[in-house]
């Protein structure tokens, strides 16, 4: 009998996985051209805003993080358009350059914590955003870069794939999302997470062990910017043009309210806050012609979220599944 | 030979010396107090030496390696771990987590390790210690408890469990016996005793003078941050200069 | 090349002056609250929208639009304690965010109520005191840079000389011990916002027809003002001041000498450079760890 409960159990998850992945493969079906041109920014959102989670993991909360995920988008479209680099290889190259622009950044910015840091990764970005208006070659001034190349198209089993389409550049970008997230999975589960933890949790006390804090940090943001410019990378290559004003503060606010809304003590909760409010973004304003709402919105709900719901959409999520399971065995 | 050996240390801030050209040192395999009335430079002491400040001028040495000037952790890496006055935990993590981060500080998971999962063997072996360490230190029933709900003593054991997960040589207690009844007291001299005779040193502050002359084998009396006298605690007890500083201060927990 | 330095020296004072409004008022918030308040650079814009409906809308004086945006801003000040800081005491962290949210909201305010074009305010007077060929300075600007000594050494008097401004720097130096001397944490939390926002939305006000109103022209002046109060130390309202003029003057010779672009970048580089070398900041002894 009791053999039988973690058997049940691991059915139950096999079966909502399988359902989780027939859904992201099939979701293309029900939407219309815009509809998936979004689903293709959420998925490289995704990947921002779980990259932006892991920097917070050591309790840091950054606001330079979207010019980091710029830093690889520049980075790989220079890489292709100047070095002529094949585009899968650009992109590695983007989010390499990222982290060496995380790496430079973090020596001056984790002298500080805290707010400290927060106001100091801000003039950080704010820099590099200016760099890249102040210095039309290479980097194309105030008006960016444009006709950047995208993903080479190939030909598979007699189809051939084209990535100006929506649908083959989602899939693409969801295998993507799928190892960045695994490989911060695997980091976060790892001595080293736990140790990010404690960073987070007892600076002294770790550092009284001998745990070289400040090390950490500075890992946890290489890391982090990383895969921000992996995320940078896939977007340039889709809609073929980079600018300084896509990576402004604005856009930074947008990350920051899907982490809070959604919470990050999970890994889940950044994507359920990106996810749900890109939802609510394009069925409510969109649908309704309330575009320029939207900064309005967002703001709204920052408030609300951190005044009524600190711990965020994943603070749900235990009663939903405890819910859920109760329904399952009643209904078994 | 002396495990530690501290010379001419002075730290001042802003105008005022709370170190003053002190200068003591700790036997190895010995318990060794430090203590003086209120304001008498101790914890700055303590402070100074865990790499926690850096000295204004002076040095330290631990088993003849200079470590004055050298951050926490590097002092810690060396081999001289603190514990904190105020029980200092990771509140959120379990019992054994904690321990088990103080494990981790020896032997470090780098990003490729972490990501292809090659630590899960010498995982394996850090938590057969951080177990072993739960045991010593009488806490192996509750390793599953989160940190911070434990009781107050048993959080003061914690504390120097994760100390002693990074294998010092020396451990400095910052007034252990603060705020303990008792028997909780004889627990805590016991465990401090036992730990010594693993072959770890002991350096302490503390105020409670009767744990302090039962279990210290060489004592440091500190007032106004200099040395005031050093010898046994029979020595200490008779001590006219001690004794005047202490009735001087009006400080008579003696 | 002497006129050229004598006129670049006005300018910069009259940029340190409006600068040092703003940057006092943050400093006073962070001291007393406990929170950095991103939405600071939108208070700096409603005064400047005060102007705008008073002084271009309703055609009254410039210093009745002034006195209004000054009066209006303080009140929202007051609203942002009541309904964001106040219940967000404990976490600091959440405040800011709770501002970066007001930040957007009072953008998009501004931009519905008022568009997003630039408005055009005519000047108050066109009359400008010349002292040789190269070298004048605009009567606004002349304002400008008296009324912030007027509002700041004011500040300064009520700081040091009454019993509010007593309670007010001993509640930012240490909130508990404040509050072990009997003084109301709420009541000083309120006129702290009061005086920080109000300052902000003066400054706004003041210069209002010299800078481009538009709904995002508090960007720049945030950034600005983050560095100042980081240069200056974050804790300190003396740093503020000494920051915000250093600031001005390297930002304004280095724009006359180069561009305003590599003005911001050398700005930005100089507040990285004071963290590395002393991360509390030229004055501040807060730690910030």
């Amino acid at each position: 009998m009791l053999a039988i409960v973690p058997e049940a159990a691991r059915f139950r998850y096999l079966l909502a996985w399988t359902a989780l992945a027939v859904l992201l493969c099939a979701l293309p079906l029900f939407l219309s051209y815009s509809q998936k041109e979004i689903l293709v920014f959420t998925t490289i959102n995704v990947i921002l805003v779980v990259s932006y989670r892991h920097l917070t993991l050591t309790g840091e909360w950054s606001l330079g993080h979207v010019v980091m995920m710029g830093c690889g988008a520049y980075g790989s479209a220079l890489a292709s358009k100047q070095l002529g680099l094949a585009v899968p290889l650009s992109m590695l190259t983007g989010g390499v350059c990222a982290a060496l622009v995380g790496w430079l950044l973090s020596y001056p910015l984790f002298r500080m914590k805290g707010f400290y840091f927060l106001i100091g990764s801000f003039a950080a970005g704010e820099v590099i955003r200016l760099l890249w208006k102040r210095f039309r070659d290479p980097f194309g001034g105030p008006k960016g870069l444009k006709r950047v190349p995208g993903l080479e198209e190939f030909e598979f089993a007699g189809l051939r794939i084209d990535f100006f389409d929506p649908v083959p550049y989602y899939f693409f970008s969801l295998a993507v999302a799928i190892v960045c997230i695994w490989l911060l999975w695997r980091i976060e589960r790892s001595p080293l997470g736990w140790s990010y933890h404690a960073v987070h949790w007892g600076d002294d006390l770790a550092r009284s062990v001998g745990i070289p804090t400040r090390r950490l940090r500075r890992r946890a943001m290489v890391t982090a910017s990383f895969f921000a410019g992996i995320s940078g990378a896939l977007l340039v290559h889709y809609v073929g043009t980079v600018n300084p004003s896509r990576f402004n503060v604005e856009e930074m606010v947008y990350v920051l309210t899907w982490a809070i809304v959604g919470g990050v003590a999970t890994l889940y909760g950044p994507i359920l806050g990106v996810v749900s409010l890109t939802i609510v973004n394009e069925i409510i304003l969109r649908e309704f012609g309330l575009d320029q709402w939207r900064p309005l919105f967002y703001g709204a709900l920052l408030i609300a979220s951190v005044l009524f719901l600190p711990k965020g959409l994943e603070s749900l999520v235990a009663p939903a599944r405890s819910m859920l399971s109760r329904l399952w065995t009643r209904s078994a | 030979m002396s495990i530690l050996e501290v010379r001419d240390l002075t730290m001042r801030f802003g105008g005022l010396h709370a170190v003053d050209g002190l200068g003591f040192s700790v036997a190895k395999d010995s318990i060794h107090g430090l203590i003086g009335p209120n304001g008498a430079g101790k914890t700055t002491t303590f402070n100074v030496i865990s790499g926690f400040y850096r000295p204004t001028s002076g040095r330290i040495f631990h088993e003849g390696v200079e470590i004055s000037g050298l951050p926490m952790e590097k002092v810690a890496d060396l081999g001289i771990v603190r514990t904190f006055q105020h029980a200092t935990l990771f509140r959120e993590l379990s019992v054994l987590e904690n321990v088990l981060i103080g494990c981790y500080s020896r032997r470090r998971t780098g990003l490729m390790d972490a990501i292809f999962g090659r630590w899960h063997k010498q995982d394996a072996l850090l938590r057969e210690e951080a177990e072993e360490l739960l045991e010593f230190f009488g806490l192996a029933e509750r390793a599953d408890f989160p940190a911070g709900n434990l009781p107050h003593g048993l959080q003061r054991a914690l504390g120097m469990a994760i100390a002693s997960a990074a294998r010092p040589s020396l451990m400095l207690l910052d007034e252990p016996f603060t705020g303990m009844n008792a028997e909780e007291t004889l627990v805590m001299m016991d465990l401090t005793r036992r730990l010594r005779e693993r072959g770890v040193s002991i350096l302490l502050v503390e105020h409670d003078m009767r744990a302090v002359m039962g279990l210290c084998d060489c004592i440091t009396v500190m007032n106004f941050g200099k040395l005031l006298a050093q010898g046994s605690p029979d020595e200490i007890r008779s001590h006219p200069e001690v004794i005047k500083a202490y009735l001087g201060g009006g400080h008579t927990e003696a | 090349m002497h006129e050229l330095l004598l006129q670049t020296f006005l300018n910069a004072t009259y940029a340190a002056s409006y600068i040092a409004l703003v940057a006092v008022g943050l400093v006073l918030i962070f001291g007393v609250m406990g929170v950095i308040n991103f939405a600071h650079g939108e208070l700096y814009m409603l005064g400047a929208y005060g102007v705008v409906a008073v002084y271009v809308g309703a055609q009254q004086s410039f210093l009745l639009a002034v006195a209004v945006g000054l009066m209006f801003v303080g009140l929202v000040g007051l609203l942002m304690e009541r309904a964001l800081f106040r219940p967000l005491r404990d976490n600091p962290l959440s405040g800011l965010v709770a501002s970066i949210g007001l930040l957007l909201i009072l953008q998009a305010l501004a931009a519905i109520f008022f568009g997003v074009r630039m408005e055009h305010i005519p000047p108050v007077t066109q009359e400008v005191l010349r002292f040789s060929d190269g070298v004048s300075l605009p009567l606004q600007r002349l304002f400008v840079i008296v009324a912030a000594i007027v509002l700041l050494t004011g500040l300064w008097m009520f700081l040091k000389r009454t019993r509010f401004g007593w309670a007010l720097r001993a509640s930012a130096e240490d909130r508990e011990a404040a509050q072990l001397q009997g003084i109301s944490v709420t009541r000083i939390a309120q006129l702290a916002m009061v005086i920080g926002a109000g300052l902000a939305g003066v400054a706004g006000a003041l210069t209002a027809p010299l800078v481009r109103v538009y709904p995002y022209m508090g960007h720049s002046v945030i950034v600005t003002v983050f560095i100042v109060i980081i240069v200056g130390g974050v804790g300190s309202l003396e740093g503020a001041v000494i920051a915000a003029i250093a600031y001005a003057f390297v930002h304004t010779f280095v724009t006359t000498f180069f561009d305003g672009v590599v003005a911001d970048i050398v700005g930005l580089l100089l507040m990285l450079m004071v963290l590395v070398v002393r991360p509390t900041g030229l004055f501040g002894a807060r730690d910030r760890a």
